[in-house]
C-alpha cells in the first residue's frame, strides 16, 4: 500500500507533450477504438491512445484491468489465444497492424517484447542474442559478433558475460537472464519494445539495474511498459496510462498523473485505496 | 495401538515398499536364472567315465553329467526295474551327455544311481567339438599327420594340427563367402540384366556378346577361385586322429571336422576360465550349425540389431511429425481428440495382427507392386514381394508408432509457453519456432519414446514370423556386394531363434541351455540398446535443462 505520492521521474524529458494531438512524426503507435473479447467476455473497451516516439509509456492498473492484454495487442501476441477477438485498429506508420496484408512475423520484428519471467532459449548466451538475426538468415560471423557485443552492451550485460558467451544461458541469474532477453530483443533493432512486467520476477537489485536500463533504452526505442508497481511507473516512465476494468481511465504525462490526477478512480488507485 | 499404527501411515509405506521389492526381486531373479542357466553352459565340465553294472547291461559310459533328478522308487518299479534291496524312497537319476551321435543311438541317456558301479574322471579323456554330429568323447590314441602315425607328445601335435585345420577351413569359408560369393552375385546380376534387356526388347547382338564376355571373365575367375578352394579343403583333410570311444572301439576322426578339443579333467581353474571365454566368444561371433543346435548366434544378433535400428530410423521421423501436427497444428476439437484416442488404442492391438497386416499390405501389395514396377526381370521369383527385413522393420514401426507419438506429444506439452512466445516475439514463424526451439527441447521426450519403441520392438517375435524372420538366413542383410544394404533379404532374430531352438529342435536336450543362453543374449542386446538411448537422452536433457526454477 502506498500512502505517499510516489517520486516522479526527473530524467529530463520535462517537455510536456499534448498527447491528444500528437503530430505524425512524434507518434510511434496509435490505438483507435480497440475492443477485445475473450469469448463472450469483453476485456478491453474502446481504448484510444497515441504512444509517443522515443519515450517510455507505462500502463498501470489493478490486476485484470487489461493492461497486459493491451500490450499484447501491439505485437499481436493475442493471436495465439484461440478465443480472442479484436475490433478496432492499431496504427504503426499509419498502417493498421490488424490488416489482413500484414505479415505478423515482420510486425513482431518491428515490435519486440520482453515477458514477465525471463525466458532464455536453451542455447548459449551468444546463440540467444543472435537468434533473431539467424531467423533473418544473417550468417556472417563478424556481423553477428558485432551485434552480440552491441546488444549486450545495450542491455548492460556485456561486462558480466563477455568471457562466457558460449556458456548456457541458464547459468545466468534471473536478473541477468532478463537483461539477456532484452539484449535478444534489441539485437534485431525493433522500433518499439514492449515490456510486460519485466521486473516482477526479480529481486530489488536486479530491478534497479533493469530500470536504469529502461532509461537508456528510450534513446533508441519507443518503450511501452506494463507494471503493477506504481513507483516503478513513476520512476521510469514519461507518460502513464491508468486502466481500470478494460477501460483507459486516464492518460497523461507521468508527473501530472501522479501529482494531480484528473479522475477520481486514478486518485483512488494511486493513493492506494484499491488495487 | 493398532489404530495408531494405521494412522501413522507405516502400513502404507510397508505395502508400497513391499510391492517394489517383490517386483525388483522377480526381475533380478529372472535375469539371474537366465544368466546362470545360459552362461554356465560354456563352462568345460568334467567328463566322467561310469562303469555300469545294472539290471540292464554291463557297460562303460563316458560323458558329461548334464542334469540330475530324484525319481520315486514306486514309479521305477512300475516301469519294471528291479529295485529289491534298496531302501530309499527316492532314487537319483543322472542325465549324461555321451556325444558320439553317429555311433550310439542317443547322445543323451539316463543312468540310475543304483546301476553305477564306479565313477572316474581320467585326465586323458578328451572332448572334441566337431562341425558335424556334435561332441565326441574318448581317449586320444594316435595322431596321424600326413599319413604318419605320431604317438609321442600327442596333445601338442594335435593342438597344432587342429589349429592348422581350423585356419584352413576359415580361409576356405572366407574365400567361399567373399570372392566366390561376389562372383555368384555378379553372375546373378548379369542374368537379371540380360532378362531385363529381353523384356525391353533391347537385347541386341552387341549386348549379347558383351554379356557373354563378362560372364566368361567371371567364370574364368570363378574356376581359379574354385581351384584354390578345393586346394584349401584338400589340405585341411590331410590329418586325422584316432580316438577310443566308450564302446572300446577305435574311431578315426578327420581333423577338418574338428573345431576344437580339450581335456577338461586335466584343466586347472584358469585354463577352464580361458576356455570358457573362448567358447562364449564363439557363441557370440559364430554362425549356427546343425539346425541351430550348435555353434553361435551371430546372424541372429546382427539381424535383431539391424532390424531394430532400421525400425528406429523409420518410426522416429514419422512419429515425431505426426505428434507435432496433432499437438501444434491440429484444431483442438472432437476430431483431434478422437484421433488421439485411436492412436493410443493402436498400442493395444495384438502384435500378430500387425504381422498379418504387414504380410497382407506391405509384402503382397507394396512389395508386389515394387516388384512389378522395378524388378520385372526377376520374375517369377520375388524381390520385395516376399517377407524381408525392410517389411519387418516397417511392420514394427507401425506397431511402435503410438508409443513415439504419445511421448513426443507429452514432451511438446511440457515445454513452457513462455519460450514459445519468446521465439514468436522475435519474429519467428510457428514453423521456425518449432524446428529451432520446440523440437530440440522436446528431444529428450522423443528419445524416451524411442527407448520404449526399441524395447518393445526388440522383444517382438510373433509379427516377424509373418514378415521376414527365418530359421536360417544364408546371408546377412549387410555385406560387401553393392548396394551393401539388402533390405529385401530375410534375416535371423534372437527372439525367433529362441523359439526355433527351444521348440522346433530335433535335439531338445542339447538345445535347452542354448535357449537360456540366447534368451540372456536377447535381454543383453535390448538392455544395451536401451542404455545407449538412455545415455543420449540424458545428454539431451542436460543440454535442454528446461526453465524450471
Amino acid at each position: 500500500m502506498i500512502t505517499v505520492a510516489p517520486q516522479v521521474n526527473q530524467s529530463g524529458t520535462s517537455l510536456k507533450l499534448d498527447l491528444e494531438n500528437l503530430g505524425k512524426e512524434q507518434t510511434a503507435l496509435e490505438i483507435k477504438d480497440l475492443d477485445l473479447y475473450y469469448g463472450d467476455k469483453q476485456a478491453l473497451s474502446s481504448v484510444n491512445m497515441k504512444i509517443p516516439k522515443g519515450q517510455v509509456t507505462a500502463f498501470i492498473g489493478p490486476s485484470g484491468c487489461g493492461k497486459s492484454t493491451l500490450l499484447r495487442c501491439i505485437n499481436r501476441m493475442n493471436d495465439l489465444v484461440d478465443i480472442c477477438r479484436i475490433e478496432g485498429e492499431i496504427l504503426l506508420h499509419g498502417q493498421n497492424i490488424y490488416d489482413k496484408s500484414v505479415d505478423v512475423a515482420a510486425l513482431r520484428r518491428n515490435v519486440g517484447m520482453v515477458f514477465q519471467r525471463p525466458n532464455p532459449f536453451p542455447k548459449s548466451i551468444y546463440e540467444n542474442v543472435v537468434y533473431g538475426l539467424r531467423l533473418q538468415g544473417i550468417k556472417e560471423k563478424r556481423k553477428l559478433d558485432e551485434v552480440v557485443e552491441q546488444s549486450l552492451r545495450g542491455a548492460a550485460l556485456w561486462d558480466e558475460v563477455k568471457d562466457r558467451l558460449h556458456d548456457s544461458a541458464f547459468g545466468l541469474s534471473g536478473g541477468q537472464q532478463q537483461r539477456l532477453v532484452i539484449a535478444r530483443s534489441i539485437a534485431i533493432e525493433p522500433e518499439v519494445l514492449l515490456l510486460d512486467e519485466p521486473t516482477s520476477a526479480l529481486d530489488p537489485i536486479s530491478t534497479l539495474v533493469i530500470e536504469e536500463l529502461i532509461n537508456d533504452l528510450k534513446n533508441k526505442f519507443t518503450v511501452v511498459i506494463v507494471t503493477h508497481n506504481m513507483q516503478q511507473a513513476a520512476r521510469v516512465s514519461d507518460q502513464t496510462a491508468f486502466m481500470y476494468m478494460g477501460e483507459l481511465i486516464e492518460y497523461s504525462d507521468t508527473n501530472t498523473l501522479f501529482t494531480t490526477p484528473n479522475k477520481k478512480k486514478t486518485e483512488d488507485y494511486i493513493t492506494g485505496r484499491y488495487g | 495401538m493398532v489404530k495408531q499404527w494405521f494412522k501413522s501411515g507405516s502400513p502404507w509405506i510397508w505395502m508400497t515398499g513391499g510391492a517394489v521389492s517383490i517386483s525388483l526381486i522377480s526381475v533380478l531373479g529372472l535375469l539371474a536364472m537366465i544368466a546362470w542357466k545360459g552362461l554356465s553352459f560354456f563352462w568345460p565340465s568334467q567328463v566322467v567315465q561310469f562303469e555300469l553294472d545294472g539290471s540292464v547291461t554291463k557297460q562303460t559310459v563316458i560323458g558329461e553329467v548334464y542334469d540330475r533328478e530324484m525319481v520315486p522308487k514306486s514309479r521305477l518299479e512300475a516301469m519294471g526295474v528291479d529295485l529289491s534291496g534298496f531302501e530309499k524312497e527316492q532314487l537319483e537319476r543322472l542325465l549324461i551327455k555321451t556325444g558320439n551321435r553317429e555311433y550310439v543311438d542317443l547322445d543323451f541317456r539316463w543312468v540310475l544311481e543304483t546301476d553305477i558301479k564306479s565313477k572316474t574322471t581320467p585326465a586323458d579323456l578328451a572332448v572334441f567339438e566337431r562341425s558335424k554330429n556334435g561332441n565326441f568323447y574318448g581317449y586320444i590314441e594316435t595322431v596321424i599327420k600326413d599319413g604318419q602315425v605320431i604317438t609321442d607328445n600327442k596333445k601338442q601335435v594335435l593342438e597344432e594340427l587342429v589349429d592348422r585345420a581350423v585356419d584352413l577351413n576359415d580361409q576356405a569359408a572366407d574365400l567361399q563367402d567373399g570372392d566366390i560369393g561376389h562372383i555368384n552375385y555378379a553372375l546373378e546380376r548379369l542374368r537379371l540384366q540380360e532378362k531385363s534387356y529381353l523384356l525391353d526388347d533391347a537385347l541386341t547382338d552387341e549386348r549379347v556378346a558383351e554379356l557373354a564376355q563378362q560372364r566368361a571373365a567371371l567364370r574364368a575367375d570363378y574356376l581359379v577361385l574354385e581351384k584354390q578352394l578345393f586346394a584349401l579343403r584338400n589340405q585341411a583333410k590331410r590329418d586325422k586322429v584316432t580316438v577310443k570311444d566308450m564302446r572300446g572301439e577305435s574311431v578315426t576322426i578327420p581333423l577338418y571336422q574338428v573345431l576344437d578339443f580339450w581335456l577338461p579333467n586335466d584343466m586347472g581353474f584358469f585354463a577352464k576360465l580361458g576356455h570358457y571365454f573362448v567358447q562364449l566368444g564363439k557363441f557370440i561371433s559364430d554362425d549356427p550349425r546343425e539346425a541351430n543346435t550348435e555353434g553361435g548366434v551371430f546372424p541372429a544378433i546382427f539381424g535383431t540389431v539391424f532390424m531394430v535400428m532400421l525400425m528406429a530410423v523409420i518410426v522416429t521421423p514419422f512419429g515425431v511429425v505426426a505428434a507435432i501436427y496433432l499437438h501444434e497444428y491440429a484444431a483442438k476439437n472432437a476430431v483431434t481428440k478422437m484421433i488421439r484416442i485411436a492412436v493410443i488404442n493402436l498400442a493395444g492391438v495384438p502384435s500378430i495382427v500387425y504381422g498379418v497386416f504387414g504380410l497382407g499390405f506391405f509384402v503382397y501389395v507394396l512389395g508386389g507392386s515394387l516388384d512389378q514396377l522395378f524388378y520385372p526381370e526377376a520374375a517369377p521369383s520375388p524381390v520385395f514381394g516376399t517377407p524381408g527385413v525392410m517389411w519387418s522393420a516397417l511392420t514394427l514401426a507401425i506397431l511402435t508408432l503410438p508409443v513415439v507419438i504419445v511421448s513426443t506429444e507429452e514432451g511438446l506439452s511440457r515445454i513452457p509457453s513462455t519460450v514459445r512466445h519468446g521465439s514468436l516475439a522475435l519474429g519467428a514463424t510457428q514453423a521456425e519456432t518449432l524446428w529451432r526451439i520446440i523440437v530440440p527441447m522436446a528431444s529428450p521426450a522423443i528419445m524416451t519414446g524411442l527407448i520404449l519403441a526399441v524395447a518393445r520392438a526388440a522383444g517382438e517375435v510373433a509379427p516377424l514370423m509373418l514378415v521376414g524372420v527365418v530359421k536360417m538366413a544364408p546371408t546377412l542383410p549387410l555385406d560387401g556386394n553393392f548396394p551393401y544394404f539388402h533390405l529385401d533379404r530375410k534375416f535371423m532374430h534372437l527372439g525367433f531363434h529362441i523359439y526355433d531352438v527351444g521348440f522346433q529342435s530335433p535335439n531338445v536336450e542339447a538345445a535347452r541351455p542354448l535357449v537360456y543362453a540366447t534368451a540372456f543374449l536377447l535381454v543383453s542386446v535390448i538392455i544395451t540398446l536401451n542404455i545407449t538411448a538412455i545415455g543420449i537422452r540424458n545428454h539431451l536433457r542436460e543440454k535442454y535443462r528446461s526453465l524450471e526454477h
